[in-house]
Parts: C-alpha cells; sequence; structure tokens
C-alpha cells in the first residue's frame, strides 16, 4: 500500500504540454472537445517592466480529505489503498455534484457525445464506454504495470517527479517534505498530495 | 488568484431548485395553516397537489441535466453527500404529501370515484391521522425547501455559494414564494374559507420579505468584505441590471409595498382588497424567486489559486 503523490517544480517547466498529450494518448480524453486531465497554466505575472511568464501545470490533487467524494451521492467517486481518487464510470450518475465541489477545476463531462466520438476514433479499445465525469487517475493502469503515469514519463525536463509519498527514499518524499514544496489552496483543508516548488 | 464563473449548473438546475423550494414551502405553509387556522380543505388540496407537481416538474428538470439520470437510484449511496440527503428529503415529502392529500381530495366530487378504490381502512387511518401528517408534511416541506441551499453551499472554492446565508436566504426565500403561491390560489378561489386566510398570508409574506432583506444585507455585506470570489460574485451581480431590477426592486420591494399598503390601508372586508395588485404582488414574488436563484447560479465564481 502506497501513498502516491507528485511534486512540480515549477522552475523547470516549459509550457511545451507534451504533459497533456501523452495524458490524452494514453487516457482516451476528449481532446476534440479541449476537455483535458490535465492543464498547463500559462500565467503573466507582475507589472511591466519588470513581468515574467509562469507555467504552472495542473492535474487532479488527489486530495486526502476530498470534497469530491463528500459531494459525490453515489459513492462513484472514492479513493484506493494507494490514495487515488478514481471514478467508477459505471456508478456516475453525472450530476457534476463533484465537479462543483472540486477547488481546483479537475474534473470534466465525459459527455455521451464525446462517448460517440471516442468510439469512432478507437472502435473496441475505447475505455469510456458511458458517459461520466472523468479526471486524472495518476495513470493507474500503468501503475500497475510498473510504469510512471504517462505526463511524468513524458516530461522533458523533469518537472513532475511521481512517486510514494510515504517511501523516505524517493525523490517525491525529500521534496515535499524538504519544505521547497507546497500544496494549492491549502487553507482548505483538503490536504492535497500534489506540490508545487515555486519558480 | 483567479476568479472564474462556473460552467457546470445552469438555469435547469435554478428550475430545480425554485421549484423545490416553492413545492416544499408550499406543503410546509398548507400544513402549518391546517394546523393552526383550520384552512378551507378544498384550497389546501389545491395548494398540495400543485406543490407534488412543482417537485415533480423540478426533479424532471434535476434528472434531464444529468449525464446518466437512469442510473439516478445510486444516489442514495453516499449519506456524506448532500445530494442523498436531497433524495431522502424529497421522498419522505413526496410519501406524506400524497398521504395528506388524499382524503382532502374527498371535497372534489368528480374524484369520488378514485378516492373509494382506496381499501376503507387505509382511507381511515389517512383520515384518521390526517394532522399528524401535516405536522410531519411541514417538516418535510422545510426540509426540501432548506435542502435547495444546502446542495448549493458545499462548494469549498466558490466562496459566494459555500456560506452558511445561503441556506438561510434560499428556505427564507422558498417560504416566501410559497406564501405568495398560496396567496395567489386564495385570492383566486370563490371560496369564502380560502379568501379568509388571505389576509394572514399576505402579513406572512411581508415579514418574509423583510426577513429576505435582512438575510441579504447580512450576506452581501460578507461577500463585500473580503477580497475573496464572493467580492467577484457579489460585484458581477451589483451590476446585473436584471438581478437589480427584476429580483430586488421587482421581486422584493415592489411586492412588500403593496403587501405593507394592503395590511394598514387596504380595508378588512374582501370586498375593500385591491384584488388584481394582491395578484400582481404574488406573481412579482415567484418571479423574483427564480430570478434570485438563476442569478445566484450565474454568480458562482471558482477562486483558483492560480
Amino acid at each position: 500500500m502506497a501513498r502516491y503523490g507528485m511534486v512540480m517544480d515549477m522552475r523547470t517547466c516549459v509550457g511545451c504540454q507534451a504533459c497533456m498529450a501523452a495524458c490524452s494518448t494514453e487516457n482516451q480524453t476528449p481532446f476534440w472537445s479541449e476537455k483535458f486531465r490535465t492543464h498547463v497554466e500559462d500565467k503573466e505575472t507582475g507589472t511591466f517592466p519588470d513581468v515574467r511568464r509562469v507555467q504552472l501545470p495542473r492535474l487532479c490533487m488527489h486530495c486526502e480529505n476530498t470534497p469530491c467524494l463528500s459531494a459525490c451521492p453515489t459513492g462513484a467517486t472514492h479513493m484506493n489503498k494507494d490514495g487515488i481518487v478514481l471514478v467508477n464510470y459505471d456508478r456516475c450518475i453525472g450530476c457534476y455534484a463533484c465537479c462543483i465541489a472540486c477547488p481546483y477545476d479537475a474534473r470534466y463531462a465525459y459527455d455521451s457525445e464525446d462517448v460517440a466520438r471516442e468510439r469512432e476514433l478507437y472502435g473496441k479499445l475505447v475505455t469510456h464506454d458511458v458517459p461520466h465525469v472523468d479526471k486524472c487517475t495518476f495513470c493507474v493502469q500503468r501503475l500497475s504495470e510498473k510504469l510512471e503515469p504517462a505526463c511524468v514519463a513524458t516530461c522533458p525536463t523533469h518537472t513532475r517527479i511521481f512517486g510514494d509519498l510515504d517511501d523516505r527514499k524517493s525523490e517525491v518524499h525529500k521534496l515535499a517534505a524538504s519544505g521547497k514544496a507546497q500544496a494549492l489552496n491549502q487553507g482548505l483543508g483538503t490536504s492535497p498530495k500534489v506540490f508545487y516548488i515555486p519558480s | 488568484m483567479t476568479f472564474v464563473h462556473q460552467e457546470v449548473w445552469h438555469w435547469q438546475i435554478a428550475t430545480y431548485l425554485f421549484l423545490g423550494g416553492l413545492g416544499g414551502a408550499t406543503f410546509a405553509i398548507s400544513a402549518v395553516l391546517h394546523l393552526f387556522e383550520g384552512c378551507d380543505r378544498k384550497m389546501l388540496s389545491v395548494a398540495v397537489m400543485s406543490s407534488i407537481a412543482f417537485l415533480v416538474i423540478g426533479t424532471v428538470f434535476l434528472l434531464a441535466d444529468m449525464l446518466q439520470p437512469l442510473k439516478a437510484i445510486y444516489a442514495l449511496t453516499n449519506p456524506r453527500s448532500w445530494i442523498f440527503w436531497g433524495v431522502v428529503f424529497i421522498n419522505f415529502y413526496f410519501v406524506a404529501a400524497i398521504a395528506y392529500v388524499i382524503p382532502l381530495l374527498e371535497e372534489w366530487p368528480m374524484l369520488q370515484p378514485i378516492i373509494q378504490k382506496i381499501p376503507a381502512p387505509i382511507l381511515g387511518l389517512l383520515e384518521r391521522f390526517n394532522k399528524l401528517v401535516a405536522l410531519g408534511g411541514s417538516a418535510a416541506g422545510f426540509l426540501v425547501a432548506i435542502y435547495t441551499g444546502l446542495l448549493i453551499s458545499a462548494a469549498p472554492a466558490i466562496n459566494f455559494w459555500n456560506t452558511p446565508a445561503l441556506p438561510l436566504l434560499f428556505v427564507i426565500s422558498g417560504f416566501s414564494t410559497g406564501a405568495a403561491w398560496l396567496l395567489l390560489l386564495s385570492m383566486l378561489s370563490s371560496n369564502p374559507g380560502a379568501q379568509a386566510i388571505s389576509a394572514k398570508l399576505e402579513q406572512l409574506d411581508a415579514m418574509l420579505i423583510v426577513t429576505e432583506l435582512i438575510i441579504l444585507g447580512a450576506y452581501f455585506n460578507f461577500a463585500m468584505f473580503l477580497p475573496t470570489g464572493a467580492r467577484a460574485s457579489a460585484e458581477f451581480l451589483f451590476h446585473s441590471p436584471v438581478f437589480i431590477v427584476g429580483f430586488f426592486v421587482a421581486g422584493l420591494l415592489v411586492p412588500l409595498a403593496i403587501e405593507t399598503w394592503g395590511i394598514f390601508f387596504g380595508g378588512h372586508s374582501e370586498k375593500d382588497k385591491p384584488k388584481l395588485t394582491m395578484l400582481l404582488a404574488s406573481a412579482l414574488v415567484l418571479v423574483g424567486g427564480y430570478l434570485l436563484r438563476i442569478y445566484v447560479l450565474k454568480a458562482g465564481m471558482f477562486q483558483y489559486p492560480w
């Protein structure tokens, strides 16, 4: 039993969006509707002439105290033994209560039009066979094969560092415990398992 | 920090919230009137049947907004979710409302053949415990009305919704629309028993509107105080003419003025009552209640940390 988490090193992110492409390919997310499980926010900060661009990669924070899990009336949203927040597609009624409850904009509707388009593109290989609310799973299907999430494996600048937060030898544990990395919206008490090293 | 308008729940959910509040409050007020005022049974039956219709239509709007409405039964799985409790409250409401209204329907001769098909012992029980069911029904109606506010307040990143004031605002607004609907029914009824209750409903609605104004004042004071998404939402509403004119002026101040005038200067006999003006006041409260929910949903803004 692990406690998977991620550290985003914003000092190295160049905003190439390869993570978004890799995730979309791996998880058949509806890129045709511009819906993604992971995004890279491209922000401009400061005032002229002291301005800079910042890239902030984001995805589901797999919170310890999950507002989405509390809001889900059907139990479709659940946490597995490794602390990964997942959605049971067959159980999801698509009431969107989880989308409203999520403070990190990490969820979207995989609606019937997306399911139909996915069938056209992937044929028998479809993974989203019914409409549901979708989100990042830390590529749970890859973890079971001892592979890293697709976004982590693809990132060319080692911005995304993934691993078991409880494994003291892991890089992700060391960075998360170093004090350099901070979680977003900590005041909400959601205890995210994704941390950010500011640029 | 980024403020982003929520694009998840739209007018369909606003309609559900409005009809839920209206239906729940209509039944709750009807039941209380029955218990303490002994209101006309014919009018009560129309009121409760209409409140059931509001809840049914509202539920249809909710289901229509879902991705998988046929699986809605799964919503009774997680007691930590407000939707779970909403389903419980609404079912409790339906059972209480139907059990309550059946004996009242005997007042309608054309429905007698249908009522008589119900076994006599069951009908006898429903008649015997009618007031007890009314008591349970008033609780069910209240719970449904307040649930509509609790549902949307469970949004930690939408500061404008995530406040104890919102369920209070929705329940008071729901009861105001319920009182307005009953006032409308009583004014339209030709039955003297129903008309007799209109003065009380007029007073009740005026008191509810004053309470709603106080809650609105506290709510907006809270929203404007901190530089959060709540302030951005409040500013959005202040700059929405339909919210200001349609809800605040036409849906609250005008009906309050009409009802206050009716209470103090409208005369005491039914002939003296300006019927058309009172009907207008009731209709404005109902439209205002709907606009409030549409605009509160529109004003919901996520406060993202990026």
